[in-house]
């Protein structure tokens, strides 16, 4: 009994999933589509539900902060598989912040979506499949299962990228987004491959499965496999690098832009993006046996910050803006990971998992503002029915909920004091530098996320001022037809516009019971258990406020945001289409080369498009060659030797009475000649 | 008491004697005479044997064969008799419908 919501957890990914067959299975009733919303949202928010009274059982489970279930799947030879639940505190915080971010997209999805008549059905039933498997994949006690989750993931938002599939470039980014990750998701698989060849045989010693968490959580299983170990890491950093968008995979992730926002939204704020931070972060134990593995998370990660921030410095696109901040964001906490991975590795006397609790801060944060920023996006899109914040502006006035609410996303994404971002980001920063001590290629990717953190508060004033303050810059006519969006839109923004400023304060806050000693201890992970992490709110405050990095990190994140002020608020009329970047990127041909290097997304697309279409155009014209030549040669050789042989034989069959009787008789003493008579003369017998 | 070589001569040499009119007669009637023939040269065979070997179950299969033989020609015939009502003929070599 006491374990009760603890024992039914598994109902947290069914019930979405349950919501998509009943959607499925109601589809052709006439009211389907005006339903559907409302059973998507039902079904979301009672998983939501569930999940947040399974955080607060967690805190009374027997060991304090762990539960798991397992049942055995199926059997191979000694070895067996399992499926079942696993709950710990880094669980928790996933299921809170898909949850919470889920339910408040699909509330806002029933406004968002209301002009799209019938295919509201096939959209909520999508999304919920979505939210399912991502609580699946949160919620999953072991890599096999993830992995299929992960793939389910993937599916998912291929789906809903291409919801518009009779738009060419929507169809063809949802093919984009499932090729590229399904690289990342090969790199994965190998990774298992790997782990389960090197874990198969303690594993079965134990009764375990070396897929599962609980036989690799435990450390003493891990020992002396360190070289495997940073192959098994470096292939599933691989799979996160796919589902994240981290460089050289973020491709995908900007072209996401062509399904409806509130996908976009939910990708890059709750599920599939995360995943991927999510996957380093439930493989932490495993990560940190490899000092080489958290180093190159650490610098693809601060590397994709950095140049993900300078590309978006050059959108026009307010979604492409974005999605190039949201793989930036998602890079800092790759950074934050590796760099405190890195430091664990290194430091056996370490008191605090600083990297870790902060790039997981960093990612609840991150989504609450990123989707309060998406959705910010979708309310000024439905209005200004245009993504081209050339052609926007002044939207101030008539958008008076969106434009606050979105500007508290700015300054928390910003790093503004004290709202959500400010504290994650700086963590961050700080954990980053602290493994400097060890290796200096640190203290560069400190001052590599110092640098992005400035461009991230640039260009979100940028595209904030560009959106909503100056004059209208779109048509005249459409002018009359902007409005603020209807409530069942703004109430999501306006929760989430809190939970953007505030969701930091957590990190300061003590609950009783869930998690004592602040945020920092409650993400404990297996390889820190017994770190020293109790920190208080005056601790935390006295311990942020007198680093001077802190303050370094607020001059960075003021000075963009000034800079964005200074460029893109004064005078922003006619003439800003052309003035608005002259000021930066097109004084000098140099620069100009540069905005055109940057805006073209480093060419990096093209040089995929080039590369895997001479790739693909020689490997696929041998294919066709050996199809149409070989393959088909055999098929329609044998058919056309029959066919000919049949032609000739045909001719025997005359229809005369007299041809066939001679044939009979004729074989007839054949038959005598063969079997009495040559056997009499020759003695021979065949 | 003639021997028993005699009989099979005899029966051999009606076989032979149906088999050519069924290869070379172009006439359906003649056709199923000569298979009458052939079949009679069977029966002979039959009662032959039955007598050397002081069986009767040879004599009561020529009976068979006999009765058979009649509703054989019937059936046959009465195909004949449908056929030439349609092609109007019977020539065996005019009738090649079912072919190739």
């Amino acid at each position: 009994m006491s374990n009760l919501f603890l024992d039914s957890s598994w109902l947290i990914p069914l019930l979405p999933i349950l919501s998509f067959i009943v959607i499925i299975l109601t589809s052709r009733l006439k009211q389907s589509p005006d339903i559907a919303g409302y059973i998507a949202a039902g079904f979301v928010g009672a998983a939501f539900l569930l999940s947040m009274l399974v955080i607060v059982q967690l805190g009374e489970a027997e060991d304090g902060n762990k539960y798991t279930s397992d049942r055995t799947w199926f059997k191979v030879g000694d070895n067996e598989f399992t499926y079942g639940i696993y709950i710990d505190h880094l669980t928790a915080l996933m299921l809170v912040v898909v949850g919470l971010v889920s339910l408040l997209v699909v509330i806002y999805s029933l406004g968002y979506m209301a002009h799209e008549g019938r295919r509201r059905t096939r959209y909520f039933a999508e999304i919920s499949l979505f939210v399912g498997v991502m609580l699946g994949l949160v919620l999953a006690s072991n890599f096999l299962l993830l992995f299929i989750f992960w793939e389910l993931v993937g599916v998912c938002s291929y789906l809903l990228i291409g919801f518009w599939y009779e738009k060419p470039s929507a169809a063809s980014a949802a093919k984009k987004a499932f090729i590229v990750t399904r690289a990342g998701d090969i790199s994965f698989l190998i990774g298992l491959i790997i782990l389960w060849n090197t874990f198969n045989e303690a594993a079965a010693a134990q009764d375990l499965s070396a897929f599962s968490f609980q036989f690799l959580f435990n450390p003493a299983n891990l020992a002396g496999h360190s070289s495997e170990l940073t192959w098994i890491t470096l292939f599933m950093f691989g799979g996160a690098v796919g589902k994240s968008a981290q460089f050289p995979l973020h491709v995908w992730l900007p072209d996401a832009m062509e399904g409806p926002t509130t996908v976009s939204a939910l990708i890059h704020a709750a599920t599939m993006v995360k995943a991927g931070v999510y996957l380093v972060a439930r493989a932490y134990p495993l990560f940190v046996e490899s000092p080489d593995t958290m180093m190159v998370v650490a610098v693809i990660g601060g590397f994709t910050a950095f140049l993900a921030a300078a590309m978006a410095l050059v959108m026009y696109d307010i979604k492409r803006v974005l999605a190039y901040s949201t793989i930036s964001q998602l890079g800092y906490m790759f950074l934050a990971l590796g760099a405190g991975g890195y430091l664990i590795s290194q430091d056996p006397d370490l008191e605090e998992a600083k990297g870790y609790t902060a790039g997981m801060f960093h990612l609840m944060n991150h989504a609450f503002f990123k989707a309060l920023l998406f959705l910010g996006a979708g309310s000024v899109i439905h209005s200004a029915a245009t993504q081209d914040m050339r052609e926007m502006g002044g939207l101030r006035k008539v958008m008076p909920v969106t434009s606050l609410t979105m500007g508290l996303g700015v300054l928390s994404i910003a790093g503004f004091p004290f709202f959500s971002g400010f504290w994650s980001k700086d963590e961050l920063l700080a954990a980053v530098f602290d493994s400097g001590a060890h290796d200096p290629v640190f203290y560069f990717l400190w001052l590599l996320g110092l640098v992005t953190a400035m461009m991230t508060a640039f260009y979100m004033a940028r595209l904030w001022f560009m959106t909503f303050s100056g004059s209208w810059r779109g048509d005249e006519e459409h002018k009359d037809h902007l409005h603020e969006s209807p409530k069942v839109m703004t109430v999501p923004l306006m929760v989430l516009g809190v939970l953007a400023a505030l969701s930091g304060l957590i990190a300061l806050i003590d609950f009783p019971g869930i998690n004592d000693g602040g945020f920092s201890s409650y993400l404990n992970h297996p390889q820190t258990e017994g770190m020293v992490h109790g920190h208080d709110f005056g601790y935390v405050l006295e311990h942020t406020f007198t680093s001077g990095l802190t303050y370094l990190s607020i001059a960075a994140g003021l000075g963009g945001l000034a800079l964005g002020y200074l460029f893109y608020n004064r005078g922003i009329d006619e003439e800003l289409p052309t003035r608005m970047d002259a000021g930066i990127f097109t004084a000098t041909t140099g620069r100009a080369a540069l905005h055109k290097f940057l805006s073209n997304r480093l060419y990096m697309s093209d040089m995929y498009n080039k590369f895997g279409m001479l790739i693909f155009t020689k490997v696929a014209a041998g294919c066709d060659w050996c199809d149409r030549n070989i393959i088909d040669g055999i098929v329609n050789g044998m058919a056309r030797g029959f066919s000919l042989s049949s032609q000739r034989l045909r001719r025997l069959q005359t229809g005369l009475v007299n041809h066939y009787t001679t044939l009979i008789v004729g074989g007839l003493f054949l038959m005598l000649l063969l079997f009495r008579i040559f056997p009499e003369i020759w003695g021979w017998n065949p | 008491m003639i021997d028993l070589s005699y009989w099979i001569a005899l029966s051999g040499l009606l076989f032979l004697v149906g088999a050519y009119g069924v290869l070379t007669r172009h006439n359906a009637i003649m056709v199923l005479m000569s298979i009458e023939l052939m079949l009679n040269a069977a029966n002979i065979n039959f009662v032959a044997f039955s007598h050397h070997n002081n069986n009767l179950d040879g004599q009561i299969f020529a009976l068979f064969i006999i009765a058979l033989a009649a509703a054989e020609v019937a059936v046959g015939l009465a195909i004949l008799l449908a056929v030439y009502q349609r092609r109007g003929t019977i020539q065996l070599d005019l009738l090649k419908l079912l072919r190739w």
